[in-house]
């Protein structure tokens, strides 16, 4: 596969510029690149989700043209989305055979033998039957991969295909991807913010920046030497220092709280949270972080048990009073949770902080073009949020966060994110003094600025005070469920 | 090609023939006609549009305008007003509102057009002196075919069982439904052998005059209704005519079923085998006079509550209500139905100020006395009935 | 600017089809398009009378849509506006028939009262949906009816005429409560049209510039990213229901004096599921709700007109609307991908 000259243009921004590349079978191809640098934009127009504005693209030296996903399929080129696009309510068989040719009715049973045998081949443990809504991120994944393979794709291109997955997920992923391009001669594209997958994965690596190709690297080779092709200097890891003073107050506490909901159930959560304490969740997805960071905020009501903000009881009020205490929640799901697709930034910045009944759209405007210039947001005050970059949005929604709550809750303030710009948000959170209680899936990162850990495996917590005292491989462990 | 040539010339014809009726007729008499139903309902409506159609083959140069099926359900968005001010500008002179539901809207539109006759069917503005002097009500004294109508259901019935299915509750359906009790109640005694007092007559009110799913009671469905619970004869109060339909099909699965419907000489056309006959209206009697009286300058506003032809109660010139006999009715209770008739008709040319078998002693409903022993039911508590007669099941309001 | 007048040809494209296509059925009914298209436009315009009857139209069809407006902004299908509009009548009705005062203070007394009913009934759908987790559609179906056999309960009970009911109508209202026309050609009345006017006027201004308007919005688009960026949704939830209520009281308030002078069975008409098809023509722009109402209210009357001299059936209008609210939905789709390629994903 070949690209030629791919131009493409969102009004002022120039995603992708002049990229000219060739990618070769039986390769597995690392995109790298910093927040808004152009890997999605360059994948979703091979995929066929977007046209390119200029250029070409050519299979097996012929140019080729297409206009949709579907299109691209038939020319042998799936994509893999960040969050796999599936229908819920239909069972894997289904989704399997959704998109092959000749209807549903017709191949069911050839469709079934073919789903067996390529789990099989890939050991893959998918049960026709379950409805897709039932299975993980990582088995829906794997139900994509097949479902792309079926429909006969020979370029397969992953957007950052590790995050909600665990570590034998990812590896048990990382063999499936090495044996499709060694023994199917495919040509696998992976975009990922980690450093490390791209290491342990990726025969070479292209990397982007601002929209240009900027380089490329055979492996093996260094994570420094490719963390400067990034940003064309070294990042210093991070080392911070605790901040926690003895003695200060408790802002939150949970007691004798009992949560419940349709899959999970923690009973007897005693907690507290100190002013200025950074609490970081570790855990599979699922594992009942969600449920207890929206209990902290106030969003779910406890089945049992007190909780106390800053020694008010507001068991069982609304979120809107905890946010009055200080309490402030941003969920994972920017677009779903935090942040309103149509609206502008500034809109956004006018919710926030134009509490007054006639709203200064000056004022706002003004402001907005602060935080812009302050959270480096690449994005203008009038541009629909969605039209930022997912990197961008996340920036966008630190700069929403009061500058003085109480605590903050945040649902993987740093998902998706390059290192850089990674540290740049917990540089921005820690100035804030404000608690902050946080999942991520970065063990790193909860290594790095947590004050205390807790630890979920199916609705049980452990909590490691001295976060000094264990180490990744240790936390690795508990994850797995193995608390002792 | 050449289909689209045709399609163009068809469209030309169509054009050129239209032009004759465009051209205006200097004699012309123009009249409006709005009814409350759709003008084919074989029903009310269909009996004040042929009563229209009737006056424009009698009187040169009369021509009608009508609006069908103004009510809330079928033109939310019209109002009496609307239509009438399009009557007005094509230069309607009579307007006829066809319903007691216009009896308010009349009033108020009659105000605002003080040189336009109108005239609303079965309302009593005159009567109670709040018309304004361009105003007049007619109403035909259906209660007369009633009286035969009931007496016919009587004489069929082997149940004793009649039921009879009502539109709303007013003083007009109570009246009218009250006569078909007294012919019925009448005739079972004297005529088929029975005794009065076995004798169950059953009201059921769908909730408008005719029915509109989702709002009123079905027709249909009430009619079923009535025969799977033993009534053998289905009377209707109501515009359309369903319960003939339901006993045809009842007949055909061999049940000794009939009904009566109501209001139009085709009442009985879509099962008349199962039709023991219809009381029907003939409007184009009054409706032509109450014109020649405008075009000759001499009509005045009135009440007007018309007896039928006692000399032919069927001539379709000069009688405005009569009851025509159906194919349901055997021989035997026809001959009977006849004596009745002649019994009928010799009171009521005696006496014009009441009606036949309208004498005391009669009671009401809850059992207040309407007519002592030997006393007679003056017209107007007739017209005014508040509830219906005792002996009568069904409700008052 | 490219944007609106792709918007704008696309809008007016769906509007020559409709026309186009309603032109060739009234050819195959034997009919001149021409004719009846005459016929129609003397229907609304040929003198004042006939421009009266289309405004007495657009008042409570324009502060109906003005009102849902408001709910679909906040993202609420507020089906329940005819039964908003029903309760404001039966209110208005009391005033105008029991409420003895002079016409200045009687008829501003019977708006007011409209209002208060519509705002309470909307509140209740409101509150079915928050509190009981109903959703508006349901409750709203299930309030209409409830609102109808209000009005019914009314008309042939306590308010029916002292001569006995026929269950169409109460008496007529007092005298003073008969609305004040322009003028003999003009006959609508001036204070409802200020009123419809400054409702279009301030529901505009308020969406756009008031923090109320922008929570609206955000609830439209995203009720729990709207909660979490500190926007109480529930309250915001109950004032769209309740403006929008109050706003529909109004129109059916104007449609009893108005029209009626009397209480009628429904005396909305069906103008509150004519101003949801308004509301969704628009696509919720506030600006724009006049002119569409206009011209509806134009089509009706003009196809009534039709309907008795040509005596073509008056469902013409109603295919006639079909077809337009068809062709527009469709054409706005297309609109959409057309300008959708400028943005960002």
């Amino acid at each position: 596969m070949q690209l030629k000259n791919i131009h493409k243009r969102f009004g002022q921004v120039h995603a992708n510029n002049n990229i000219s590349v060739t990618f070769h079978p039986g390769r597995v191809i690392g995109i790298l690149g910093e927040n808004g640098a152009g890997k999605s934009t360059l994948m979703k127009i091979i995929a066929g989700y977007q046209p390119a504005d200029s250029g070409e693209i050519w299979l097996d030296g012929r140019p080729v043209n297409y206009h949709d996903p579907r299109d691209a399929i038939s020319h042998g080129i799936g994509m893999l989305q960040q969050d796999p696009l599936d229908i819920g309510a239909f069972s894997v068989l289904e989704n399997f055979v959704y998109g092959q040719s000749g209807g549903i009715l017709l191949n069911r049973k050839t469709s079934r033998q073919q789903l067996i045998a390529l789990c099989q081949q890939f050991n893959f443990e998918l049960d026709p039957d379950t409805p897709v809504s039932q299975l993980s991120i990582a088995q829906r994944q794997q139900l994509e991969i097949i479902r792309l393979l079926g429909l006969g794709v020979k370029v397969l291109i992953l957007d950052e295909p590790t995050t909600g997955i665990s570590a034998a997920q990812k590896e048990q992923l990382f063999n499936t991807l090495k044996r499709l391009a060694k023994e199917q001669n495919m040509t696998i594209l992976l975009v990922s913010h980690k450093l490390e997958d791209v290491l342990a994965l990726c025969d070479e690596v292209i990397v982007l920046r601002a929209g240009q190709l900027v380089g490329d690297m055979q492996m093996p080779t260094t994570k420094a030497a490719l963390v400067e092709l990034m940003f064309g200097a070294q990042i210093q890891p991070v080392k911070r220092e605790s901040r926690l003073q003895p003695n200060t107050p408790i802002v939150l506490d949970m007691q004798q709280v009992h949560l419940h909901d349709g899959r999970l159930d923690i009973p007897q959560i005693n907690f507290s949270l100190r002013a200025g304490e950074v609490i970081g969740l570790a855990g599979l997805d699922g594992s009942g972080q969600a449920l207890f960071m929206r209990a902290c905020a106030g969003l779910i009501k406890p089945h049992a048990g007190r909780v106390f903000v800053k020694g008010q009881d507001l068991t069982g009020q609304s979120y809107h009073q905890f946010n009055r205490s200080g309490v402030i929640f941003a969920a994972s799901g920017r677009l779903e949770e935090g942040l309103i697709a149509d609206m502008t930034l500034t809109e956004h910045i006018a919710l926030m902080y134009e509490q007054n009944t006639w709203i200064n759209w000056r004022r706002a405007h003004q402001f907005t073009q602060r935080q812009i210039e302050r959270f480096n947001v690449r994005g203008k005050p009038d541009d629909p949020i969605q039209a930022l970059s997912g990197g961008n949005q996340q920036r966008v929604l630190m700069g929403l966060l009061p500058e003085n709550a109480t605590a903050l809750i945040l649902e993987q303030p740093t998902r998706g994110l390059d290192v850089d710009s990674a540290r740049w948000i917990w540089d921005q959170l820690l100035t804030k003094n404000s608690a902050i209680i946080y999942s991520s899936a970065d063990l790193d990162e909860i290594m790095t600025y947590s004050d205390r850990i807790i630890v979920f495996y199916a609705g049980r917590m452990k909590v490691i005070d001295d976060p000094h005292q264990v180490t990744v491989s240790d936390l690795g462990h508990y994850i797995g469920g193995d608390f002792s | 090609m050449r289909n689209k040539l045709l399609f163009f010339m068809a469209i030309i014809m169509t054009l050129l023939a239209l032009i004759p009726v465009a051209a205006q007729d200097d004699e012309e008499f123009i009249f409006g006609m709005v009814l409350v139903g759709p003008r084919d309902d074989r029903g009310w409506s269909q009996a004040h549009y042929e009563g229209g159609l009737y006056v424009e083959e009698r009187i040169p140069g009369a021509r009608m305008l009508y609006f069908e099926s103004l009510n809330p359900s079928d033109t939310p968005e019209t109002t009496l007003m609307d239509v009438v001010s399009l009557f007005v500008d094509e230069g309607a002179q009579v307007i006829f509102t066809t319903s007691d539901a216009f009896e308010e809207d009349t009033n108020a539109v009659a105000r605002e057009f003080p040189d336009v006759v109108f005239i609303n069917v079965s309302g009593d503005d005159v009567l109670v002196g709040t018309a304004p002097p361009n105003l007049g009500n007619v109403m035909a004294q259906i209660e007369i075919p009633r009286l035969i109508a009931g007496c016919a259901a009587a004489l069929t019935t082997q149940t004793g069982k009649i039921g009879y299915l009502g539109p709303l509750i007013n003083a007009e359906t109570r009246r009218v439904s009250s006569s078909a009790y007294l012919g019925a109640r009448y005739c079972y005694e004297n005529y088929a052998g029975g005794n009065a007092e076995d004798l169950e007559f059953k009201v059921v009110w769908i909730g408008f005059w005719f029915p509109i799913p989702g709002v009123t009671l079905d027709a249909t469905e009430q009619s079923n209704a009535f025969f799977d619970d033993g009534f053998d004869v289905v009377m209707s109060g109501i515009d359309t005519a369903e319960m003939v339909i339901v006993a045809g099909q009842r007949q055909q699965e061999g049940e000794n079923v009939y009904a009566i419907p109501y209001n139009s000489l085709e009442g009985c056309n879509q099962a008349p085998e199962a039709c023991l006959g219809v009381p029907y209206y003939n409007w184009g009697v009054a409706y032509k006079s109450i014109i020649e009286e405008v075009q000759a300058g001499t009509w005045e506003s009135r009440w007007d509550w018309v007896a039928p032809d006692y000399e032919d109660m069927n001539n379709l010139e000069t009688s405005i209500t009569g009851f025509a006999l159906g194919e349901g009715l055997s021989e035997e209770n026809a001959a009977l139905l006849q004596e009745f008739i002649d019994e009928l008709v010799a009171y009521q040319m005696e006496n014009q100020d009441s009606f036949f078998l309208w004498q005391g002693p009669l009671n009401l409903q809850d059992g207040t006395i309407l007519a002592e022993e030997g006393e007679t039911v003056s017209l107007e508590d007739i017209w005014y009935l508040p509830q219906l007669l005792e002996g009568m099941q069904g409700d008052s309001e | 600017m490219r944007e609106r007048l792709i918007r704008l040809g696309f809008t007016s494209g769906a509007l020559i089809l409709a026309l186009g296509v309603t032109a060739l059925l009234i050819s195959m009914f034997d009919h001149s398009p021409i004719d009846v298209l005459e016929t129609a436009w003397d229907g609304a315009f040929k003198d004042g009378r006939r421009f009266s009857a289309v405004v007495n139209f657009w008042i409570p069809l324009t502060l109906a849509s003005i009102g849902l407006v408001v709910t679909f902004t906040a993202g609420l299908w507020n089906i329940g506006i005819e039964g908003q509009m029903i309760i404001g009548a039966v209110c208005a009705s009391w005033a105008g028939l029991y409420f003895e005062a002079p016409s200045v203070i009687l008829i501003p007394t019977c708006i007011l009262l409209g209002a208060i009913g519509g705002m309470l009934w909307g509140m209740l759908a409101g509150l079915l949906k928050l509190r009981f987790g109903v959703h508006e559609i349901f409750g709203g179906v299930a309030l209409n009816f409830i609102a109808a056999n209000i009005a019914i309960y009314f008309i042939s009970g306590p308010w029916q005429p002292p001569e006995g009911g026929s269950a169409q109508s109460t008496p007529p209202f007092q005298a003073a409560a008969t609305l004040p026309r322009i003028s003999d050609d003009l006959q609508f009345n001036l204070l409802f049209l200020l009123i419809t006017i400054g409702a279009i006027i301030a529901i505009g201004l308020l969406l756009m510039f008031t923090r109320w308007g922008l929570t609206l919005r955000a609830v439209g688009k995203n009720a729990q990213s709207a909660l979490l960026l500190g926007v109480r949704t529930e309250r915001v939830t109950l004032s769209a229901f309740m403006v929008c209520g109050a706003l529909g009281g109004i129109a059916g308030a104007h449609r009893v004096l108005q029209a009626y002078s009397s209480l009628r069975p429904s005396p909305a008409g069906g103008i509150g599921f004519l101003a949801l098809l308004v509301v969704l023509l628009i696509s919720f722009r506030a600006w724009w709700v006049p002119f569409i109402a206009f011209a509806l209210a134009a089509i009706i009357a003009g196809s009534t007109r039709v309907k008795t001299l040509l005596q073509l059936d008056q469902s013409l209008a109603g295919v006639l609307q079909g077809l337009i609210v068809l062709t527009i939905l469709i054409f706005n789709g297309l609109a959409d991908r057309l300008t959708r390629k400028d943005h960002h994903e």
